[in-house]
Formats: structure tokens, sequence, C-alpha cells
């Protein structure tokens, strides 16, 4: 794959996006992440529709996740930032355009090789979606399913995987809760327990729907912060929905905007502001 | 911020006003839908009263015989208390022989029941299985097994094997439809196979159920197996029988309290079970 460090596209000509996307010099991240290499994910007029009397989803989205960098998928609800996350691991049908991930041409994907693609692409949930009355640990080894081989039929799995699960419980701050039943964790100890299941895939890339909506600020910030700092040591891209605009602006490298399933604001976080982003709301009040 | 939410609010499609004022009254009349559900509830319960004979006088006119009946059952007589404690060791003996198949084959039939795991082609087979199994009396089953494998406890054990696909066989299908569907997908985004979806999101999720529904199916096994006994399939049934055709009340009311009390200690082990399960 060959894919140019272009810059965070959109179709529809937006004001401070243009500026700050295509101009190289406003853009230190874009230069560090064109060093990085190739894009792991690469999406070109994308377009979704769940059925045919629906209305486009999403409708022409250009987006690259390259290596290292956190972006921030903003909008209001309904704006297409969940429909993006499953259009790119299979979830959900890709009427049109193209969606390269992981080497995986996902629109033209059989159903049969979906999960080889899944298992390059961790995901982080809102509602974390662990199986509450496992341990921690079996939670975390989940994420190697797909190299446990025939003995996992009895439930064990492989001690290399087991001491690398609780090295992760470990990088996450939760390797002394191994043990508990996931259901007796704190939501922001869940959440980190599902960020260490994602990263027990060794993904090529991670994405994280709203994974702090659920979370008291103080946890936002330290999940955030966790996300971030996989992106920079894993060297892989993590992009992460978000409602809250503050959040975006201090834990993402890069910022896209959502609105009606369009591509509306695109940039440097470090170059945008609320202003900047207001087009990615309806009205101030949801900005806020 | 204000004078924008205000705006926000009162341009937001509004409550049709009589609506409000309906939802307003502290007590309101039901929906004319409501009202004729009920009414159609009650003229199906009269009528199937009176099909079915159901009489409350007659059951007064009857209390006077009925008390006599268990007058008759004191004191019990627990001279055969050997006997009696070895066929409840059979009658348990079997109900847990048939339990613990019974659940495995419903299990396994549920897989291929419920919608969330089996493909089309699967479901409705099992769903058909156990509805026919469901449509034909422990009895009949038992039977059938009787005329198979002779008399003997052997015809209870598979009669009450069969007939557990048909009942718990449906609720552990339904229970592994009922699980939450996030950790599902979790397992489905690390790239699961459709039998690792099962071991580590549907079946760890589903186990309470399954576990309760289960020793719900052995307290009933303990019930059916003293019923399978009047057709020889077995257990206590047919001593019970025969002291009653034996008009040895004594005897019957012995057996009825060993039976009480074994159901009612089985029932506090299911319970004590449950609490650690959930």
């Amino acid at each position: 794959m060959t894919a140019p460090a272009i810059a965070p596209a959109h179709r529809g000509g937006l004001p401070f996006a243009t500026a700050a996307a295509q101009s190289p010099a406003s853009s230190s991240v874009q230069a560090s992440t064109a060093a990085a290499g190739p894009a792991l994910a690469r999406v070109r007029d994308l377009r979704v529709r769940y059925s045919a009397d629906e209305p486009l989803v999403l409708d022409g989205v250009d987006l690259d996740l390259f290596r290292g960098e956190t972006v921030a998928l903003l909008g209001s609800s309904g704006s297409g930032k969940s429909t993006l996350m499953k259009a790119l691991t299979g979830f959900a049908p890709i009427t049109d355009g193209t969606a390269q991930v992981a080497g995986f041409d996902v629109a033209g994907l059989p159903q049969r090789r979906m999960r080889a693609l899944r298992v390059q692409v961790g995901q982080v949930f809102q509602q974390f979606n662990l199986v509450g009355r496992l341990s921690v640990l079996t939670n975390v080894l989940t994420g190697s399913l797909h190299r446990a081989g025939a003995a996992n039929l009895l439930g064990t799995f492989r001690s290399a995987d087991r001491a690398r699960a609780l090295d992760l419980l470990d990088r996450v701050g939760i390797a002394h809760k191994a043990g508990a039943e996931a259901r007796s964790l704190s939501g922001g100890q869940q959440q980190r327990v599902a960020i260490a299941r994602a990263l027990m895939q060794d993904p090529q890339l991670i994405l994280a729907d709203e994974p702090v909506a659920s979370l008291d600020p103080r946890m936002s910030h330290t999940v955030l912060e966790l996300l971030r700092s996989i992106a920079r040591e894993e060297q892989i891209p993590v992009l992460v929905s978000l409602h809250v605009l503050p959040l975006a602006l201090e834990h993402a490298d890069r910022i896209i905007g959502l609105r009606h399933g369009q591509v509306v604001v695109s940039g440097d976080a470090a170059d945008l502001d609320a202003d900047a982003l207001a087009p990615v709301y309806d009205t101030e009040e949801e900005a806020e | 911020m204000t004078g924008t939410a205000t705006a926000s609010r009162t341009s937001a499609p509004q409550l049709d006003e009589r609506d409000r004022a309906r939802m307003e009254r502290a007590f309101r009349l039901p929906r004319a839908r409501v009202g004729m559900s009920a009414v159609a509830a009650v003229v199906l319960f009269v009528w199937s009263a009176n099909g079915a004979q159901f009489d409350f006088l007659k059951l007064g006119e009857g209390a006077a015989n009925m008390g006599e009946f268990l007058g008759r059952m004191f004191p019990p007589d627990f001279s055969k208390i050997g006997l009696i404690l070895s066929l409840l060791l059979e009658t348990l003996q079997m109900a847990v022989v048939g339990t613990v198949i019974g659940a495995v084959l419903s299990l396994v039939v549920a897989f291929g029941a419920a919608s969330n795991i089996a493909p089309v082609w699967l479901y409705y087979p099992c769903r058909w299985t156990m509805n026919v199994i469901r449509a034909l009396p422990d009895l009949v089953i038992a039977l059938m097994f009787v005329s198979a494998v002779g008399l003997g406890p052997f015809a209870g054990i598979l009669a009450m094997t069969v007939g557990s696909i048909g009942s718990i066989g449906k609720v552990f299908a339904e229970a592994m439809e009922a699980v939450d569907r996030g950790p599902v997908t979790a397992m489905e985004s690390v790239g699961a196979s459709k039998r690792q979806i099962i071991q580590y999101a549907i079946v760890p999720q589903a186990l309470p159920m399954l576990t309760s529904y289960t020793l719900l199916l052995f307290e009933g096994n303990i019930r059916g197996a003293t019923i399978l006994g009047l057709v020889g399939a077995g257990g206590i049934g047919l001593e019970l029988t025969t002291a009653m055709n034996r008009y040895e009340y004594g005897h019957l009311s012995a057996m009825v309290l060993c039976i009480i009390v074994l159901v009612t200690i089985i029932d506090q082990l299911s319970a004590l079970i449950r609490r650690k399960i959930t």
C-alpha cells in the first residue's frame, strides 16, 4: 500500500479545515505523521446507508490514519461517528467508496475474511463490553482468541499470552485486579481492561467509540491519556470518537468533525479552537 | 446560555395539548384498547372456567369429604421407613441422572434453538423438536420407555431425560438469546470464532440462568419421579399408588411427609447454590 501522507481530507470545501490541513507549515503533526509512513487506514468517499429507504448515514467521508497519532472524531449524536467506526471493521455496510484498513479492502472483503481484518483492529467501546462474570485476566486474554488454538476449547490460554496479558494489565495500572471478576471494577477500571484487551490483539490500529462517555471527568482524562500514550509508544493510530470538545483539544493530535455524515472540520488539534469547531454542532449549546 | 437553551426548548417539537392534559391528570381512564383487552381477558376466563366445570360451591360442599380423607392419613405410619427411604433414594438417584443427562442434551439442543447462535436451517428443526416433546405427556413418554426397556428406574430416567429437552431446552435457548449484546460484539471485534463467542460471551452470561433452570429441573424431576412410578418407571410412585389402593393411609402419609422433607431440603440447597452463582 503506497498511500501518500495526504492532508486530513474533506470534500465539502470547509472554512478552517482547508487552511489548516493543506498548509504544510501549519501542521507539525501532519509532517510527523507523513514521516511515520503510509496510512494504516485510508478511507475515500465513503458512503453508508443501512437500508435503501433510509438516508445516507455517511456521505462522502475521507480519512487517513497514520502511525503514532491520536485522532479525535467529533460530532453530535447521529452525526455518523459510530457508523464510521463500524464501517471500518465491517459491522456497517459500505454503500459506496473505499476503506482500506490494515491492508484489507473492507468494502470488497468477503464475510469469511472479516475475522482476519478484525484481529488487526483493537476496539474500545463506550460500555466497555466486558464479560462481567469472567475474571479481568480472562477478559484481557480474549484479545488473543484468534491465536489461542484448539486447547482453548477447554478454556486454556498459552503461558506466553497469559504473561503478556498480565504485562498489559500492569501497563494500564490494574494488574492487582487480575483475578477479580470484571463486574466488580469501577467504570474507569473496566475501560482500562477493555484497552488491555484491545492491545492483546497486537492491533495495527485502535478504534475507540466514545470510550469516556460513561466516565467521570477525571477518569476521562486518565483513559484518553492512556490511549494517546499507546498511540505514541506502540506507533499505531488511535481513532477516538468524543462528544466533549475540550477533551478532544487536549488529548488528540488531530480532530475530524462530522456533521450529518460529512466531514465539516479537519485539522491539527493545536490549530483548532471552539470557534473553528462550531460547524460540527447544530447549535452553540451542543458544542458546550 | 440560558437564552440559547430557552430558544432550543421552544423550537423543539411540542407535546400535544390534549396529551399533556391527559398525562397531568392524577387518575386516568384506561385507553379504549386497554379496556377492551381487559374485558376480553375476563370473558376468556369465564368461558374457560365454565368449560372446565370450575365451581367454588362444589369445592365448599366437598370440603367435609376432603377433611375426612386427610384425617385418615393421620397418624402417619413409619413402620416401613426402611422401604420408604430406599425408594426415596432411588427416586433421588433417578432425578440426579435424569437431570444431568437431560440438562446436557437440553443445552446441546438449546444451542440450535437460540436465534443469536444457530443458523435458520438448524433453528426451526430444534424448536419444532422441543415443541413436539413438550406436547407429549410425561406419562406417555414413560410408557413408551417402559415398553422399550421394561419396568424399572431406567425407563423413568429415559422419560425424564427426553421430557427435559422439551421443557428446559426452551428456557435454556431463551436464556442464551437474552444475554447482553455488548460482550458478543466485543468477541466479534477481536476476531473470535462462533464457538469462542459462545464460550466466552454467551455461556458465561447465561450461566446463572442455566444453573437456576437446571436446579428447577432437578426439583421438578424429583416430583416427576414420584409420578412416573405410577406406570412402573421406578421410584416411590408405585408404592404410593399401592398404598392408596390398599387404603394404607398411614403408610401413604409417611411417604408424603418424607417426600416433603426431601423436596424442602433440595429446595434449600438449590436456593443456596443460586445465591452463590448470581
